[in-house]
């Protein structure tokens, strides 16, 4: 015998191609081969005999790549076919999503390698960067929101009328929710759910107080799985506290109102716990004159949780500049000035942190313009940025494993993981950097 | 040239051989395309290059033509849609559903090539433009000119009915087409499914089963209706299982239930002759379980069963304890109720399922009617008396062990366990001095029942009188022992020694012994008295056995087995033949009822009247003479004369043990109190009766007035008193 019965052969752009039918299945149904070989188009009948070819008038050469993409599952893309015409053609035959699942590997913070660096057109400071869930990105720059896809092509921005962004969240995909300040004298600024594919504003997240609607300042937004949307809201008249909408009707659902001498309407950070079912809110300095670090229940109205640094003596060691909490350790970490982590235990209701001095070689070596050092958490990793580098900690004692460091873009002033990858913004050049983790060696 | 400022304002033009595009491009495109989708519908695509229609779809959206594209697709599919609306409103009859269904899997074949061919629409353009994709939309198409159209939808819910109401009137229908059409309504959304199908569905069906309910309980009996409601109910499961959405089976059981079951409850469980009542009294197992099933799916339906059953145990239960025929026989009396708890015990576990609160229920009713006869705890033990005695002797250990777990079962229901307690000590002794225990096993068994049902207080003396009957053995055997030589060949003794307290000793007067006995005893005292100090022994003499050997003037030789009593008077006729009442009683000095008792039983029951008396009368009067009866025979060598005694206590015994119970309850009371005013300080005077009755409740219902008189005396002896603002708080004096 020998003979495969499921043969195939095509004409692509002048090339003859030969594979199986079996190959092509791995296209998935909802792709070009996946529909040419459905019974319904009556194509496999014949296809055993290799005399039938099929011809499709596309670019041979990444023909070639994605047929061995089928083939082996990696992608090898060679030196002669430019990404961006690869994507094309994947786009054409349906395969994009199999390019993009074979392009980087998943995660790992101690195996990242620098892929692209992206140069923006808007010069000075970015206000924050934040990873799709598919491994693009958006950076909002004063009054914009530039968004990139995952093959980091930039998609139409969103300009919100020269008013300073605060914050953006992905909801999903398809739609990012954004945070903007108010402007005086206009019914202006507020949060909106904003399409990412165009660009356009879908709906505004709108804040009333006895039953009249507000205008207000979005400042830090986070989200739950229950489809709620969180954030940070300063009113014009003292309705200062968190707001809570239903992300599907875009109703306003809750707001808890920040009590006398704490502060929950300008934090710097909000973050949803999913075990405790509760809300991370921190205010730092410099946007305060004092740190509040508390944890809201909003079943019965509550703050569960809080820290703050009132009263205690403040010296730069003891400033804390980013607060991230890690449910599995039921711990909350913060960072100060020169990267010293500081670690608070969530079972105790009122928290006091214990810092582990790892870095004080750090001073006196400050450069010029720094950046605030930023947290991010990811799979058990904890993740800090300082100056122009990342800092990876793993481990249940978080110790430092990998360091990500790029010379090119001065100071990070925000990163973000997301889609497997990590996303760096850099402050002095307006460039931002994706980290991809290395792909696994051959054997 | 000179360098100017014009020179400097070069341009670059733009690449002016721009791509023409032909004008014609995009309606020629389309066309190819056009056609094919026409051909698709006309099942003519064999000669489609599925490649080509690819990439001419393609193509157009990369040029900017999608929105044609799309609005093309639109028309084109509406224009076949509404063919085929016109080709399934022209059907007759019964081909109505089978040319819908046709046309739907033409229509969602044909969808699935259209979708191919433009699948990078459906991938690139349509998510940006905010449209439908491909599929839903043909889904929506379909919904709007064929399913909705006013000559196609009232027509569809029509025969779908109508084919239902068929198939409930036994009919046989095509359910793998009515699967089919039911599934195309599913897979257009949910609202169209419900709205187009499930609500009018639902409204016939109740209307169906209202009518029917009504027909059937004109005429059938509650046992019949219930087995159509049944049938009916699996009916319509089944056929939900078949080709209805699974969502829809609690909502049809729910039409069924409520028409058939909900609004018929009282009307069936209460029918004449077939209801409920009826059901129980002849241990309908099979129809009961079904009235269960069914009504445990209705709000209050459980509750309006078990009420009735509740009813009509406690009605039934009243008269039967309230019988004065049946309280004539106290072990029959416990084995009526026996027989009825394991009757509705046995409804409870194959028809109701186990159901915690029916078992409830049956317990309460249980408590309430047994309590209604003061009697109840008396008859129970004499019942335990009566299987441990003799009744037990051919049964098997197991069945002494289920019997006595049933008399436990009636025993968690006295309200008076106190009461109980009495009179088994009393049987228990009586058990337990005359021999007549048959086993050791079942009488400790009972004990320990008792015990881990009431604790360790209310057995431990009957333990105690345990431990009694074995010290004496021990005793016994010792005294033996010691005194072999010199009691040679003179009567046994075999003495009991009983602790005070432990047993229900009435003091009595000690009877003169004859001199062999006496100087038997004496000798046991000295050496019982010798062997522990301290002590202090008092004969009953009351409660004795004795066996005597007698031979008759006729030489016959016979084996007596009396009471000491009886020996007594029997004894004193080794010397003479014949006395009088007067004088045995003065030799004797046995207590005058206890003596009528015994002479009774000596000389005037038949076949046992070893005596005989003059004058011949039933009753014994004081100046009877009594004499040998030398023609006394019998067929047994050993003949046991029993005493005349009447197993039920008379009615003065029962006064005083009643008597003897309050009293015991008194200091049980105070105790209570005392215990509850030390740990609470002060306290109110319904709240003491309440906390009271809590903490006795495991042994008896203590009375309000009586708790409040022991409230009364505990202040009188300063341990309690009145608050001086407050006259209804105590409290408690340390």
């Amino acid at each position: 015998m020998g003979v495969q019965k499921d043969r195939v052969r095509f004409n692509v752009g002048g090339r003859v191609f030969e594979t199986t039918a079996t190959t092509l299945a791995n296209a998935g149904r909802n792709s070009l081969f996946g529909a040419m070989f459905d019974e319904n188009w009556d194509l496999q009948s014949n296809a055993g005999t290799t005399t039938t070819e099929h011809f499709i008038d596309r670019n041979p050469d990444c023909f070639a790549v994605l047929l061995d993409l089928l083939r082996t599952g990696e992608l090898y893309i060679p030196s002669n076919v430019p990404e961006k015409l690869l994507y094309r053609e994947a786009l054409f035959y349906g395969l994009l999503d199999h390019v993009r699942a074979a392009k980087w590997g998943p995660f790992d913070g101690n195996m990242l390698l620098l892929a692209r660096s992206i140069r923006g057109l808007a010069p000075g400071d970015g206000t924050a960067i934040r990873a799709s869930p598919d491994g693009g990105c958006c950076v909002a720059h004063g009054s914009m929101v530039h968004i990139y896809d995952w093959m980091l092509e930039e998609h139409h921005p969103i300009s919100l009328d020269y008013q300073r962004v605060n914050d953006a969240v992905w909801v999903n995909l398809e739609n990012i929710v954004i945070s903007a300040c108010e402007r005086l004298g206009r019914d202006e600024g507020g949060i909106g759910l904003f399409s990412s594919l165009t660009g356009e504003l879908r709906y505004k997240f709108r804040v009333s107080h006895e039953n009249q609607v507000k205008s207000y300042t979005g400042g830090a937004l986070s989200f739950n799985s229950d489809y709620k949307l969180f954030s940070s809201c300063k009113g014009r008249s003292n309705e200062y506290g968190i707001g809570v909408w239903d992300q599907v009707t875009g109703k306003q659902v809750d707001f808890f109102y920040e009590p006398a001498g704490w502060s929950l309407g300008e934090a710097d950070k909000l973050q949803w716990l999913h075990g405790t079912n509760c809300l991370l809110v921190a205010t730092l300095f410099p946007r305060k004159d004092n740190c509040y670090i508390s944890l809201l229940d909003f079943r019965d109205k509550s703050m569960v949780w809080l820290w703050s640094d009132i009263g205690a003596p403040l010296t730069d060691e003891r400033r804390v500049r980013d607060a991230i909490a890690m449910e599995e350790t039921h711990s909350v970490c913060v960072v100060n000035e020169y990267e010293d982590l500081g670690f608070m235990d969530l079972r105790r209701s009122v928290g006091s942190v214990r810092w582990s001095s790892r870095s004080r070689l750090m001073k006196g070596k400050m450069v010029d313009e720094p950046c605030y050092p930023k947290l991010a958490l990811h799979e058990g990793q904890l993740f800090s940025s300082m100056n122009d580098s990342i800092s990876v900690f793993s481990g249940p004692d978080w110790v430092l494993t990998s360091r990500l460091r790029n010379s090119y873009g001065g100071s990070i002033c925000d990163f973000s993981i997301g889609g497997d990858r990590l996303f760096s913004l850099h402050s002095e050049e307006n460039v931002f950097n994706v980290w991809e983790t290395r792909p696994s060696p051959v054997m | 040239m000179s360098s100017g400022p014009k020179k400097r304002n070069f341009q670059i033009e733009a690449f002016k051989h721009k791509v023409v595009v032909d004008p014609k491009y995009a309606d020629k495109t389309w066309r190819i395309l056009e056609h094919a989708i026409h051909e698709i519908y006309n099942h003519n695509a064999s000669g489609l290059s599925f490649e080509e229609l690819y990439r001419n779809a393609y193509n157009m959206v990369l040029h900017k033509f999608g929105e044609k594209l799309y609005s093309g697709l639109v028309s084109t599919m509406t224009f076949h849609l509404h063919t085929m609306s016109k080709s399934i409103e022209a059907a007759h009859g019964a081909s109505f559903l089978e040319e819908l269904n046709m046309k739907w899997n033409d229509h969602t074949k044909a969808l699935q090539m259209i979708r191919d061919i433009l699948m990078y629409m459906d991938r690139t353009f349509i998510p940006s433009t905010h449209k439908t994709a491909v599929h839903e939309l043909g889904l929506n198409l379909w919904r709007d000119y064929v399913i909705h159209s006013s000559k196609i939808q009232p027509r569809l819910l029509n025969t779908l009915l109508d084919l239902i109401l068929r198939e409930r009137t036994g009919e046989v229908i095509n359910r793998g087409l009515m699967r089919n059409i039911i599934k195309m309504l599913m897979d257009l959304g949910p609202s169209v499914y419900q709205e187009d199908f499930e609500k009018p569905f639902l409204e016939v069906s109740a209307e169906f089963y209202r009518a029917e309910s009504l027909e059937f309980i004109e005429c059938s009996d509650c046992g019949d209706y219930l087995k159509k409601a049944e049938r009916r109910l699996n009916e319509e499961i089944e056929r939900v299982s078949h080709y209805l959405d699974a969502k829809t089976e609690v909502k049809i059981t729910n039409v069924v239930e409520k028409e058939m079951i909900a609004n018929h409850m009282p009307r069936l469980v209460h029918m004449e002759n077939s209801g409920l009542v009826k059901m129980l009294l002849d241990d309908k197992f099979e129809d009961l379980g079904r009235i269960y099933n069914l009504f445990r799916r209705v709000a209050d339906g459980l509750s309006t069963i078990r009420d009735v059953m509740t009813s009509h145990i406690r009605d039934t239960g009243k008269q039967l304890v309230t019988d004065p025929e049946k309280s004539k026989n106290p072990v029959e009396f416990v084995d009526t109720l026996l027989d009825k708890r394991d009757k509705y015990d046995r409804i409870i576990s194959l028809a109701f399922s186990n159901d915690k609160t029916f078992q409830n229920a049956l317990n309460a009713s249980f408590e309430y009617f047994i309590n209604l006869n003061p009697r109840s705890p008396e008859y129970i033990s004499l019942f335990v008396d009566d299987k441990l005695r003799k009744g037990l002797k051919g049964e098997k250990e197991e069945d002494i062990e289920i019997i006595l777990d049933k008399v436990m079962m009636l025993f968690r229901y006295l309200q008076e366990k106190d009461v109980f307690e009495k009179y088994y000590k009393q049987h228990l002794a009586k058990r337990l001095l005359s021999g007549k225990t048959v086993s050791d096993d079942a009488e400790r068994s009972l004990i320990i029942k008792l015990k881990t049902e009431c604790g360790y207080q209310f057995t431990s003396k009957l333990e105690g009188m345990f431990t009694d009957m074995k010290t004496s053995q021990d005793t016994m055997q010792g005294f033996y022992a010691a005194h072999a030589a010199e009691l040679g060949n003179g009567p046994t003794l075999v003495v009991q020694v009983l602790t005070t307290g432990s047993w229900p000793t009435q003091s009595s007067i000690t009877c003169n012994l004859p001199a062999e006995l006496s100087a038997l005893c004496e000798k046991f005292r000295s050496y019982y008295l010798g062997t522990h100090t301290g002590r202090r022994l008092s004969w009953q003499t009351n409660m004795g056995t004795a066996d005597l050997r007698a031979t008759f003037a006729n030489g016959q030789k016979y084996e007596l087995n009396v009471s000491t009593y009886q020996m007594c008077v029997l004894m004193l006729f080794n010397d003479t033949d014949s006395l009088n009442y007067r004088e045995i009683e003065q030799a004797t000095e046995i207590p005058s009822s206890d003596l009528k008792r015994c002479l009774q039983s000596l000389a005037c029951v038949k076949g046992k009247n070893v005596l005989q008396k003059e004058p011949m009368s039933k009753d014994i009067g004081e100046d009877d003479a009594f004499s040998v009866n030398d023609k006394f025979t019998s067929k047994l060598r050993k003949v046991k004369i029993g005493t005349v005694v009447a197993q039920k206590e008379t009615e003065p015994e029962k006064q005083e043990t009643r008597q003897r119970v309050e009293e015991d309850r008194k200091p049980q009371i105070e105790a209570a109190i005392v215990r509850i005013m030390k740990s609470r300080r002060v306290l109110d005077h319904n709240n003491i009766i309440a906390e009271v009755t809590k903490q006795l409740q495991s042994r008896f219902l203590a009375n309000p007035g009586e708790i409040k008189k022991r409230i009364e005396s505990l202040i009188e002896r300063d341990f309690l008193e009145r608050d001086d603002s407050d006259r209804r708080l105590y409290r408690y004096l340390a």
